[in-house]
C-alpha cells in the first residue's frame, strides 16, 4: 500500500513545475507562515497550502494529511490554552492571550507542514536530488543522503510493522492501555529494527558504490531541468506571499 | 479424531481487488492434531495470508477460523499465541534480546510463568539445541539465528507450529537441521503447518499438501499424489520434486511406464533398479 508521503504520479501544473520551484514554493509558504502576525492572513496561507494538494489532484492524500495534522493541532491547542495564563480571562482559566497564541501555533504548524509534505508527494525524489545537484551545486553525496533518508521512511515503517507482527505472534500484547507497559513492550523492538535497518543501509551503500557512486559528477544524469516562465511566476507569487505576510 | 484447526468458508482481503496478492477466498479445510501439512503455491497465491489467519494476526472478513475450539475473531492474538507458534522467514524480526538465554525466556515471561519454571525450561532447550546461553544472538550465523527463533517458539510448547518459509536463505545442512527438528516435534504430537517453496523439502517432510493459486485452494491431499497431478502443478506454478518429475517423464514412455511410473524418492528408484537387475540376472 502506498504511504502518505510516497510520490503520486500525475500531469497537473504542480507536477510539471521545476523541482526547485516546488522547493521554493514549499519553503516560501513555511517562511511566510512563521513571519505572519495576522491570524486572517495565516488562515489564508493555510487555505492556499491545502489548495495546492487539490490542484495537484491528490485529494485523498491531502485529506488524510490535514486530518492527521488536525489531531496533533487539537492536542497542541489544548496544551497551549492550559498552560498560557497571561492576558484577560475569557472562560474559567482560559485567557484571550492563550487562545491567540494557541491559534497561531497550530495554524503555523499546519501551514508549514502541509506544503513540505506535498512537495514530497508531487516531486520524484530523483528529480529533487538531480536538480539540487545540477542547479544548486549541492554535492551529490548530500543530495543522495537526503533522498535516501526520505526513501527509507516507508521501508522502515513497513519493517517496524513486520517486527511488531512477529512479536505479536509470540504473544506480546501491544493493545494494552497502560502507556508505561506499552513503552516497555516497544523498547525491545528497537533492537531488531536497528539490526535490520543497519543491514539494509549497509546493503544500499554497497550497491550504490558498486554502481559507481563516486564516479558521479554534477553533469551526470540524462535529464535537464529547464526553468520556464511558469516556474518564474511561481517564484514571484511566493515572494509576494512572503511580502504580504510581513507587511500585513 | 477432532480437528485442531478449522477453516470454514474463510475469505480475507487487504482491501485489494480479487486478482491481487494477499486476497484469499473460500478457504475450507481442517487439520487434525499431529498432522504435518505443507501449503504450497506460487508467489501471491495467498499462503502467507492463510498462515496469518491461523494465529489471528489477520481476522477473516468472511467465514470462521477455529483453533482448538477458539474462534480467532473472538480472541486476541496473545491468547491464540499460547496454542499457535509461528516461525517467520526472517529470524532478525523476531530476536529482540541481548543473549540467547534472555531470548528463550522472553516468550515464557510474557506468559507469566514462574522464574523457576522459566529457568528449567530454558536450561532444557539450551542443552537440547546445543546453544551457548550467554552468546549474543546477533553474533550467530543466519542458520543458528533461525534455529534460535525456532527454539524460542518451541519452548512455549505450542499445539500448532506454523513455519512461514523457514528455510529461505539457509544452506542444505542448516535447512535439514531445522526441518529435522520440526519432524521430531511432529512425532511428539505438535501439529506442523509449513509454507515452503522448496518442493524437495515438502516431499521429504509433509504428509499432506494444500495447494493454493490466486487466493483459493485448488488441491488438498497426500504429498506424492498431489505432486503427480500435472494439472494442479501447472495451475499453482510449481515444479514437482526432481524424483517425481523423473518418474513422470519415464512413465510417459510406454515401455517404462509399468516399472518406473510410481517412485518418488531415490531409495524407491534404487529398489526398482535392484529388482530389475536381479530379474534380468535370473532370466
Amino acid at each position: 500500500m502506498a504511504g502518505l508521503l510516497d510520490y503520486s504520479a500525475g500531469t497537473t501544473i504542480l507536477h510539471r513545475l521545476h523541482p526547485l520551484a516546488k522547493v521554493f514554493l514549499a519553503l516560501g509558504i513555511c517562511v511566510a507562515a512563521f513571519l505572519c502576525k495576522n491570524l486572517i492572513v495565516l488562515v489564508c496561507l493555510l487555505a492556499f497550502a491545502i489548495s495546492l494538494g487539490l490542484i495537484g489532484g491528490i485529494y485523498r492524500k491531502t485529506a488524510k494529511l490535514v486530518l492527521g495534522l488536525l489531531g496533533i493541532a487539537v492536542f497542541l491547542f489544548i496544551l497551549q490554552v492550559l498552560f498560557i495564563r497571561s492576558g484577560t480571562p475569557v472562560l474559567l482559566f482560559i485567557t484571550d492571550n492563550g487562545l491567540m497564541t494557541a491559534s497561531f501555533v497550530v495554524l503555523r504548524l499546519m501551514t508549514a507542514t502541509i506544503p513540505l509534505a506535498l512537495l514530497l508527494v508531487l516531486t520524484q525524489l530523483n528529480d529533487l536530488s538531480n536538480s539540487l545537484v545540477k542547479i544548486l551545486h549541492l554535492p551529490y553525496r548530500y543530495a543522495f543522503t537526503i533522498t535516501t533518508a526520505l526513501r527509507f521512511i516507508p521501508v522502515f515503517t513497513d519493517e517496524m510493522s513486520l517486527i511488531m507482527e512477529s512479536q505479536t505472534a509470540r504473544g506480546v500484547n501491544f493493545d494494552t492501555k497502560n502507556p508505561v507497559r506499552k513503552i516497555r513492550l516497544m523498547i525491545p523492538l528497537c533492537v531488531p529494527l536497528l539490526v535490520t535497518s543497519v543491514g539494509r543501509i549497509e546493503q544500499a551503500a554497497m550497491a550504490a558504490e558498486i554502481r559507481g557512486f563516486y564516479l558521479r559528477t554534477r553533469s551526470s544524469g540524462s535529464k535537464d531541468y529547464a526553468f520556464r516562465p511558469l516556474d518564474a511566476t511561481v517564484v514571484a507569487v511566493v515572494a509576494a506571499l512572503i511580502l504580504v505576510a510581513v507587511l500585513l | 479424531m477432532s480437528a485442531l484447526l478449522e477453516f470454514d468458508g474463510v475469505c480475507f482481503s487487504y482491501g485489494r481487488k480479487s486478482d491481487e496478492a494477499g486476497f484469499v477466498c473460500d478457504l475450507n479445510f481442517s487439520i487434525d492434531k499431529g498432522e504435518y501439512v505443507a501449503i504450497i503455491g506460487g508467489n501471491g497465491a495467498g499462503k502467507t495470508t492463510t498462515s496469518k489467519l491461523i494465529n489471528g494476526l489477520l481476522k477473516p472478513s468472511e467465514g470462521r477460523v477455529t483453533v482448538d475450539g477458539l474462534t480467532t475473531t473472538d480472541h486476541a492474538v496473545s491468547k491464540l499465541a499460547k496454542k499457535v507458534g509461528m516461525l517467520f522467514q526472517d529470524p532478525d524480526r523476531q530476536i529482540c534480546k541481548n543473549t540467547v538465554r534472555e531470548e528463550l525466556a522472553f516468550g515464557l515471561e510474557i506468559r507469566g510463568l514462574a522464574a523457576d519454571e522459566i529457568k528449567s525450561r530454558v536450561d532444557e532447550v539450551v542443552s537440547d539445541f546445543g546453544f551457548a546461553p550467554g552468546a549474543s544472538p546477533f553474533t550467530l550465523s543466519r542458520g543458528e539465528r533461525q534455529m534460535l527463533a525456532l527454539a524460542s517458539v518451541v519452548i512455549c510448547d505450542p499445539e500448532i507450529l506454523v513455519l512461514d518459509e523457514p528455510t529461505t536463505g539457509l544452506d542444505y545442512r542448516e535447512c535439514m537441521h531445522i526441518m529435522e527438528r520440526t519432524r521430531v516435534l511432529n512425532e511428539k504430537g505438535t501439529t506442523v503447518i509449513m509454507i515452503c517453496h522448496d518442493m524437495e523439502v515438502v516431499l521429504d517432510f509433509a504428509e499432506r499438501i494444500i495447494v493454493m493459486a490466486q487466493g483459493r485452494i485448488i488441491a488438498d491431499g497426500d504429498s506424492a499424489g498431489i505432486f503427480r497431478d500435472e494439472d494442479v502443478m501447472r495451475k499453482a506454478s510449481v515444479l514437482p520434486p526432481m524424483m517425481i518429475d523423473l518418474s513422470l517423464r519415464l512413465s510417459e514412455r510406454a515401455d517404462l511406464k509399468d516399472r518406473f511410473g510410481g517412485f518418488s524418492s531415490v531409495d524407491e528408484l534404487l529398489e526398482i533398479l535392484a529388482k530389475s537387475t536381479s530379474a534380468r540376472a535370473r532370466s
